[in-house]
C-alpha cells in the first residue's frame, strides 16, 4: 500500500524550527516546509532536499517569525507566586509575635512527629531487608494449655530436616537456637551470646559478610565471627583459617565472618556454629517431636504460596505424636516480614504485639500534628480581621476566590517551611536523648532522597491542613463589607475556633491521663511483693568447671564470707527454662494431665533461705541432707489450688514417663515471669541433672563489692577459664518493665508536648483578645471595673473551653486506659484521683497562660489606650 | 506621510494571492512567483511577508484541509481584504501617476 514513503528531513532541524517558531504559526509553516520538502526529494535526491531544506529553515529564523521572548514564557502563575511569598515573608516578618507562636509550635509538633516516624519506620523495617524475606516463614507452635491458647515461636528441632525432605515447595531450612559459649584464642576469651545455625542459614539471610562465604557453616568445625567478635579476639577481622577453642574442648576454625548485623533485624549472636554441634556435644540426643527447643526458618521456593504451605504442615507434630503431650499441637507458618511486628497471640492468631505500640505512636503523631495545626487555624483566623482588608483590596483588583485560597495556603506552606527547617535542628539535637530511650540508634538519612520526598509530603499535606480552614474563610469575607469596615464578628456560642480549641486541649488531657496511668501501672507492678527478696541475689551461669567443682565453691563462698547461702537451680530465677503437663496425682482427671501445665523450677537445697521466700507448709528440699529429696518437690500456692489439694506435703505426683514426685512443702507464689500477670503455678523439683545456673545471697555485712570480690577469687580458683560473670536477679526483674517503661516516658513527653503546644495557642489567643479588647478594657476601668474582674472577664471565656475539653476528654481516656489496662492481669485500678489532678493541672497552665496576657490588659493604663482616636 | 504601507516583495505577494484566489497558500504563492516572476523565493522570505501583510491587515487568513503532502499539518489559505484591495489600488496608482509623470523624451531617448 505504502507506494510514497514520506520521510521526513532531519529531526533536529524540524526540532529547531519548532522550538523558535512562532506558536501561531508552526503549524501550517511546518506543513509547507514538508511539502516542498517531499517535492524536493522526488526531483533532486535526498542529500539536496535536506540541504535546502536547512537553508529554509536557517532562513525562517527571522524576526516575525520567531516566537516572542517573554510574553509567552510567563503564561504561568510564577510571578504571583513570587508575590504570595513576598506578602507571606512580609506577614511573618510584621507579626513577630504570632510568627514565633505559629512557628514554633508546628516546628516542636513536626520534630515531635519526625521522631516518631523514625522510629515507626525503623519498627516496620525488621528484617525486611534480606532479599528473599518475602519467601522466608518462621514457624510458630501453638497449643491449648489451662483452657487458653498458646504460641511460641519455637518448634521441634526434627521438624526442619522433615520440612525440607517431605514438602516439595520448601527450597531451604534453618534452624537457629542461641547459646553461651567460652570462645578463646590464645590469652583472649569471652564468654558471649552465639547460636547453632544449619548451613543454609547465611544463604537465606542476607547478612553482610566481610570473610568467608556462603558455605561457611557446612564445615562442621566451621566458625562464623561477628566483626567485633573477630576484632576482639584477633585484633582484626581477616582471620578465615585461624584457629579458636570453643566449650574449652573443641578447636573451630573460622570460615566467616560477618559485618556487625544491622539494628534491625531480630537475630541476635556473636558467633555461629554449626547446627551439627549440638549433635556432637550429645545435646539433641533425646529428641522427639514433643520438644520443641528450636526456632525453624524455612525458605519456600518462588511462586509457592504461604498459606498452602500453613495447611499442609499445620499437622506435622500430630502426624508424628499419637497421644500425650502435642498430640494436639499446630504448627503456624508465620511470614518473616511479620514477625517482628506481630509476634504475640490473640486466640491462637498471631496478630498482635509490637504493631500495638507502633499504631499508638502513629496516632500520638498524627495527634500532635493535628493539635499544632490547630494553632496555625486559629490564630490565622483570629487575625483575619487585620487580613480581610488586603484581601478587600485583592478582590477589588480582580482576584479571583481561586487565587486567594491559593494565597493563603502558599503562605501556611512557607511557614511550615521554616518550621520544617527548625524541625530538623530539633531533631539532630534532640535525637541522641530520643535513642537512648528508644534503645536504637536511629538517623535521618539525609542523602536518601525518599526521606526529601516524604518531607515533600509531610510539608505539603501539614501546610494543607492548617492552610485550607484560613483560605476558605479569609477569601470569603465580602470586599465592600470589609472596606467599608464591617466584618463579621465572631461572637457566636459555638464558632469553629472554640470547637478547635476544645479538640486541641481534648487530645492533649486524654494523652496526659493515658501517660499518667502508664506510669501508675508500672508503678503499681514495680511496688508489687515479687514473693522473694531480691537485693543481694546473684547468679551465674554453671559453665566450665563450675558444675564439677560446685561443692568446694559452695563452702568457699559460705566460709570466706561472700555468701550466706548458696543454691543450684534450673534457670534464674527471673526467667522459666521449662514448662511441662502430663502430671497426675490423688484425685486427677484425664484432662487435668493435658491441660494443667506447671513451669518447672529446681533447686538442690537452701532454696528457700537464698531467694528468702515463704514456706507456708512442710520444708524446704535437700538433697544433701535427704537423699530421697532428689525426688522431692514443693509446690507453690497456685499449683496447690489448681491441683485442689487439701494437705499437699505428702503427696504424690507422677508423670507419664513414671517418674514419680513427693511433694515436701508449699511456698508463697513468687514472680518469674511477667510482673503484670498472675504467677503460674510451679513445681520447684530437686531433680539432680538438670542445673543450669547458681545463686547465691551476698553476705549483708559486707559491701556489695567486698562480697563480689571476695566470690570472684573463688569462682577464679575453681573455674579459671571463665570470666567472672554475675548478674543481680535485681537487674533483670527490672529489665521486665523495660517495654512499659519506654511507653511511659514517651508517653509522658509527648503529652507534655501536646499540652505545650496547646498552651502556645492558647497564648496567642488571649494575647489577641486583650488587644482586640483593649478599648473595652479602658472604658471599663474608667467606669471603675477592678483589675481582678478584668482579669476573670479575659480568663473566663478560655478557661470555659478548658472545662468543656476536660469533660469530654475524661470518657475518652477512661475508655482507652481501661482498654489497654484490660490486657494485664495484675492491674492498678482506675482512681478519681487521676482525672482530678489532671482536670485541675490543665486548668491551672490554662489559667497561667492565659492570664499572663490578662494581667497585661488588666493594668494597662486606660488613658494610654483611650487617647488615640 | 504614506497611507499605504506596501513593498515591493509584499506587492508581489499579494497580487500572486490575488492571482491565485482561492488556491493561496504557502507553496502554492512560492510555486506561483517561482515560476512568473522567474526568481528564486524563499521560505523565510515568503512567510515574514505573509506576517507582515496580515499584521497591516491587507490580508487575512483561514485554516484549510490537511493533505498527505503536508503529513498532517493543515494548509493556511490567505485572502485580501478590503483594506489590502486599497493598498494594492494605492500602490497601482502612484506608479501609474509616476509613470504619466514621466516625460516622453526621457524614456524615448532611453529606449534609442
Amino acid at each position: 500500500m505504502m507506494k510514497t514513503s514520506y520521510s521526513m528531513p532531519p529531526g533536529f532541524l524540524l526540532r529547531f524550527f519548532r522550538w523558535y517558531c512562532h506558536p501561531k504559526l508552526v503549524d501550517h509553516i511546518e506543513g509547507d516546509l514538508l511539502e516542498v520538502y517531499g517535492e524536493r526529494l522526488k526531483q533532486i535526491g535526498k542529500v539536496k532536499a535536506n540541504i535546502k531544506f536547512a537553508v529554509d529553515v536557517l532562513l525562517l529564523f527571522r524576526p516575525g517569525i520567531i516566537r516572542p521572548g517573554k510574553k509567552y514564557t510567563s503564561l504561568n502563575h510564577s510571578d504571583m507566586f513570587a508575590n504570595y511569598i513576598k506578602v507571606a515573608l512580609r506577614i511573618i516578618r510584621r507579626n513577630k509575635g504570632y510568627s514565633f507562636i505559629n512557628i514554633s509550635g508546628l516546628a516542636v509538633g513536626l520534630a515531635a512527629a519526625i521522631l516518631i516516624m523514625l522510629w515507626v519506620q525503623n519498627e516496620v523495617s525488621f528484617d525486611k531487608f534480606h532479599t528473599k524475606a518475602d519467601r522466608i516463614y518462621k514457624m510458630f507452635s501453638r497449643d491449648y494449655y489451662n483452657g487458653s491458647t498458646d504460641v511460641w515461636p519455637n518448634t521441634p528441632s526434627l521438624m526442619g530436616p522433615e520440612l525440607k525432605q517431605s514438602y516439595g515447595e520448601v527450597e531451604e531450612f534453618s534452624r537457629f537456637r542461641n547459646v553461651f559459649f567460652l570462645v578463646r584464642t590464645g590469652e583472649h576469651r569471652f564468654n558471649n551470646r552465639g547460636a547453632f545455625a544449619d548451613p543454609a542459614f547465611l544463604n537465606m539471610f542476607n547478612f553482610e559478610m566481610l570473610e568467608g562465604n556462603h558455605k561457611a557453616l557446612s564445615n562442621d568445625f566451621g566458625i562464623v565471627l561477628s566483626e567485633s567478635m573477630a576484632v576482639k579476639l584477633f585484633g582484626k577481622t581477616s582471620c578465615l583459617g585461624e584457629t579458636v577453642l570453643v566449650n574449652d574442648g573443641d578447636n573451630f576454625a573460622v570460615t566467616g565472618v560477618l559485618k556487625t548485623l544491622p539494628h534491625n533485624t531480630d537475630f541476635q549472636f556473636e558467633y555461629l556454629l554449626p547446627w551439627n554441634y549440638m549433635t556432637h556435644l550429645g545435646w539433641n540426643r533425646f529428641q522427639d517431636w514433643t520438644q520443641t527447643n528450636a526456632n525453624t526458618f524455612v525458605l519456600l521456593k518462588e511462586g509457592t504460596s504461604g498459606e498452602a504451605f500453613q495447611s499442609k504442615v499445620q499437622k506435622i507434630v500430630q502426624h508424628h505424636v499419637q497421644q500425650g503431650d502435642g498430640s494436639t499441637r499446630e504448627i503456624i507458618a508465620h511470614p518473616l516480614t511479620k514477625v517482628h511486628l506481630y509476634s504475640q497471640d490473640e486466640n491462637g492468631e498471631l496478630v498482635r504485639g509490637r504493631i500495638e505500640t507502633v499504631r499508638l505512636f502513629s496516632i500520638i503523631a498524627a495527634v500532635i500534628m493535628l493539635i499544632a495545626s490547630i494553632n496555625f487555624v486559629n490564630l490565622s483566623t483570629a487575625r483575619s480581621e487585620k487580613r480581610a482588608q488586603e484581601v478587600g483590596v485583592r478582590k477589588v483588583v480582580g482576584a479571583q476566590r481561586g487565587s486567594l485560597i491559593v494565597q493563603f495556603i502558599c503562605e501556611s506552606i512557607v511557614l511550615v517551611i521554616f518550621a520544617f527547617v527548625i524541625a530538623l535542628v530539633l531533631v539532630q539535637l534532640s535525637l541522641r536523648a530520643f535513642n537512648t530511650i528508644v534503645n536504637t540508634p536511629l538517623q535521618i538519612d539525609f542523602s536518601n532522597p525518599q526521606y526529601w520526598l516524604y518531607a515533600l509530603i509531610v510539608i505539603v499535606a501539614t501546610g494543607l491542613l492548617a492552610g485550607s480552614y484560613p483560605a476558605f474563610y479569609l477569601s470569603s469575607s465580602r470586599p465592600v463589607q470589609v472596606l467599608k469596615g464591617i466584618f463579621k464578628n465572631m461572637n457566636a456560642l459555638i464558632t469553629p475556633r472554640k470547637v478547635l480549641v476544645v479538640t486541641q486541649f481534648t487530645f492533649a488531657i486524654v494523652l496526659s491521663i493515658c501517660a499518667i496511668m502508664v506510669r501508675q501501672q508500672i508503678q503499681f507492678a514495680m511496688n508489687r511483693d515479687a514473693g522473694y527478696e531480691r537485693p543481694g541475689v546473684v547468679y551465674n551461669f554453671l559453665q566450665g568447671e563450675i558444675p564439677a567443682h560446685f561443692e568446694s565453691i559452695k563452702n568457699e563462698l559460705l566460709s570466706n564470707g561472700a555468701a550466706v547461702s548458696v543454691t543450684r537451680t534450673f534457670s534464674p530465677v527471673t526467667n522459666i527454662w521449662d514448662v511441662s503437663n502430663g502430671y497426675s496425682w490423688q484425685g486427677s482427671t484425664e484432662e487435668d494431665k493435658n491441660s494443667k501445665i506447671f513451669l518447672q523450677f529446681g533447686s538442690d537445697a537452701d532454696f528457700v533461705k537464698t531467694f528468702g521466700v515463704t514456706i507456708t507448709q512442710g520444708r524446704d528440699i535437700d538433697i544433701n541432707t535427704f537423699s530421697s529429696d532428689t525426688a522431692a518437690v514443693l509446690l507453690n500456692e497456685s499449683a496447690v489450688e489448681i491441683m485442689r489439694m487439701k494437705n499437699p506435703v505428702g503427696e504424690v505426683i507422677k508423670n507419664e514417663s513414671g517418674e514419680v514426685l513427693h511433694v515436701v512443702g508449699v511456698v508463697k507464689d513468687f514472680i518469674v515471669g511477667s510482673p503484670y500477670q498472675k504467677v503460674g503455678p510451679m513445681m520447684i523439683k530437686g531433680w539432680r541433672n538438670r542445673y543450669g545456673s547458681l545463686h547465691f545471697r551476698l553476705n549483708p555485712e559486707l559491701s556489695q563489692a567486698d562480697a563480689l570480690q571476695k566470690a570472684e577469687t573463688v569462682f577464679k580458683k575453681y573455674n579459671p577459664e571463665y570470666p567472672f560473670e554475675y548478674f543481680f536477679a535485681e537487674d533483670y526483674y527490672n529489665m521486665k518493665f523495660g517495654n512499659e517503661k519506654q511507653t511511659g516516658t514517651l508517653a509522658s513527653l509527648f503529652a507534655g508536648l501536646a499540652i505545650f503546644i496547646s498552651c502556645l495557642g492558647l497564648f496567642g489567643l488571649a494575647a489577641y483578645v486583650a488587644e482586640n479588647r483593649t478599648k473595652e478594657i479602658g472604658i471599663r476601668k474608667v467606669l471603675g471595673a477592678s483589675t481582678p474582674g478584668i482579669i476573670a472577664m479575659i480568663s473566663k471565656d478560655f478557661i470555659r473551653l478548658v472545662l468543656v475539653a476536660i469533660v469530654i476528654s475524661v470518657p475518652i481516656s477512661f475508655y482507652i486506659v481501661n482498654n489497654w489496662l484490660q490486657s494485664f492481669n495484675y492491674r492498678v485500678p482506675i482512681g478519681v484521683s487521676v482525672f482530678l489532678i489532671t482536670a485541675i493541672t490543665a486548668v491551672l497552665i490554662s489559667l497561667m497562660t492565659v492570664g499572663l496576657q490578662a494581667v497585661r490588659a488588666a493594668v494597662a493604663n486606660p488613658v494610654k489606650s483611650l487617647r488615640s482616636e | 506621510m504614506k497611507k499605504y504601507q506596501l513593498g515591493e516583495f509584499e506587492e508581489i505577494v499579494i497580487l500572486t494571492i490575488g492571482v491565485l484566489y482561492k488556491g493561496a497558500y504557502g507553496v502554492a504563492i512560492k510555486n506561483e512567483i517561482e515560476t512568473r516572476l522567474s526568481r528564486k523565493v524563499s521560505m523565510g522570505a515568503m512567510h515574514s511577508a505573509l506576517v507582515r501583510l496580515e499584521d497591516k491587515g491587507y490580508i487575512k487568513s483561514y485554516d484549510g484541509e490537511v493533505t498527505n503532502e503536508r503529513m498532517g499539518r493543515p494548509k493556511k489559505y490567505f485572502q485580501i481584504t478590503a483594506l489590502g484591495k486599497k493598498a494594492m489600488e494605492y500602490a497601482k496608482d502612484t506608479r501609474n501617476e509616476l509613470w504619466r509623470a514621466i516625460p516622453k523624451v526621457a524614456l524615448e531617448l532611453k529606449i534609442a
